[in-house]
């Protein structure tokens, strides 16, 4: 439990829902090597119990298990009870799928704000003040234990159906 | 109409007249001379933004974040600003343009969305902050934005709207000798139309697809992209605080279905990091 307490940081707070967005085998580890359990049909509804990297352990049908983050389409968020003492406490936090949306402040940036905008350059003079540079994000990345991986790009998809 | 009235801006113009009105109008003489016209200017237009500088790039992207800026103010947080911009300028260093001046800021603005300008100004909403769950999956976001402008993407967006006002007007501006520094109401009119119209499909798709990777370089969850774009999937598209979004982007699900053609399963060793909970502590308060 204590690997979960650090490697479950994404959790999902409460139960989200979603669909199968292609038939796919519930596993019974978050690892493509894993035990299959069951198997989930394409548009089949889930519960979404966590995420953890690629992965996301559901309730279906089909089984209760782990299935590709990717193979599963979210539809429903739980609002969230967690607190929230940082800088967004002052916000409710947004539900989705469900409860009300509390939204406070300025709405801004809709297609008619961005219309009738007028350039604001004191912001723009105020944004360039907290900028971080190169020495400031090096250290930011270490202070997390951030390291610097070798990826390549991936290569662009085939066209649907394509494979 | 005559050729001694018809000025350079006026012949873009007709450029994008010619475009909408090409198949009203094919017999008219007068009209087939000025289409060639346009048609020269339009091709001095692409050349004009692929030769871009980065000095010009940098000067457009300072013009569009500040008419950004104008719609929503930067939220009145000086610590988290700070954190976004170390955060997104540390996944910059691991971009192809890590000296570009990159900057970062968080809007005052329930809406959800992000924005990318050319040269390096990207911009966050506290709406969509309020909705992430974790610091990869801001990674995420800011891998996407900084793709937008390590491939160019508005430039590319402007030059396919070159025959259009917008980037007519954009290009004008930006590559006139001795431009007064003063913005124009010209150029902010076509950094609007181009904001509004959004970008190229297939580049959103390439900002996700590169983005993950970005994220992952810089040593987080690659899977925190999906995971917002998941939550994106999961809310109403009539929702009035994601229309600029939906309007301007590849719907959730697609973006979803293109990511996982693409990631398969090859970034699944860099996925299921955990968090070093400062996002946890300053964005989520716990």
């Amino acid at each position: 439990m204590g690997i979960c307490l650090l490697l479950c940081a994404a959790v999902a707070q409460a139960q989200d829902s979603g669909v199968a967005a292609r038939a796919t085998e519930i596993l019974k580890d978050p690892s493509a090597d894993s035990a299959v359990v069951g198997q989930l049909q394409e548009a089949a509804a889930v519960k979404i119990l966590a995420r953890q990297g690629g992965w996301m352990r559901i309730e279906s049908a089909g089984g209760n298990g782990w299935v590709r983050l990717l193979a599963i389409r979210t539809t429903g968020v739980a609002p969230s009870t967690q607190s929230r003492g940082g800088f967004l406490s002052f916000l409710s936090r947004p539900s989705t799928g469900g409860g009300q949306t509390v939204t406070t402040g300025v709405r801004g940036l809709d297609k008619e704000q961005i219309q009738n905008a007028k350039p604001n350059t004191a912001e723009l003079q105020k944004m360039a003040g907290f900028a971080a540079n190169k020495p400031e994000a090096e250290r930011f990345g270490a202070s997390a234990g951030l390291t610097r991986q070798q990826v390549g790009y991936l290569k662009p998809p085939a066209a649907p159906g394509g494979q | 109409m005559t050729d001694a009235i018809i000025s350079a801006m006026r012949i873009r113009a007709i450029a994008a007249a010619a475009t909408l009105a090409i198949a009203a109008l094919p017999a008219q003489a007068q009209f087939r001379l000025d289409l060639n016209r346009a048609i020269d200017t339009a091709k001095s237009i692409g050349k004009a933004t692929t030769q871009m500088t980065e000095a010009q790039e940098i000067d457009l992207g300072k013009q569009w974040a500040a008419t950004l800026l104008g719609a929503a103010p930067l939220m009145a947080h000086p610590e988290l600003q700070s954190y976004v911009n170390a955060l997104g300028r540390w996944i910059s260093l691991h971009s192809e343009r890590p000296d570009l001046p990159w900057q970062f800021g968080v809007l005052e603005s329930d809406n959800i969305n992000a924005f990318a300008t050319p040269g390096g100004y990207i911009l966050v909403t506290k709406g969509l902050l309020a909705r992430l769950k974790s610091e990869a999956e801001l990674a995420g976001v800011l891998g996407h934005e900084i793709t937008h402008v390590i491939q160019k993407h508005h430039l590319k967006a402007i030059q396919k709207a070159a025959g259009l006002q917008a980037g007519a007007n954009i290009l004008s501006e930006v590559t006139a000798k001795g431009r007064n520094p003063a913005v124009t109401d010209r150029l902010v009119g076509g950094i609007k139309e181009l904001m509004l119209r959004g970008l190229d499909k297939d580049d959103e798709f390439e900002s996700d697809r590169m983005g993950v990777v970005l994220a992952a370089r810089a040593g987080y969850d690659p899977y925190g992209l999906p995971a917002v774009l998941q939550m994106l999937n999961a809310m109403s598209a009539s929702d009035s605080e994601l229309a600029l979004m939906f309007s301007t982007h590849p719907a959730p699900s697609a973006r979803l279905d293109t990511l996982e053609r693409a990631m398969g399963s090859q970034l699944d060793r860099f996925a299921g990091k955990p968090g070093s909970g400062r996002f946890e502590k300053l964005v989520l308060g716990r």
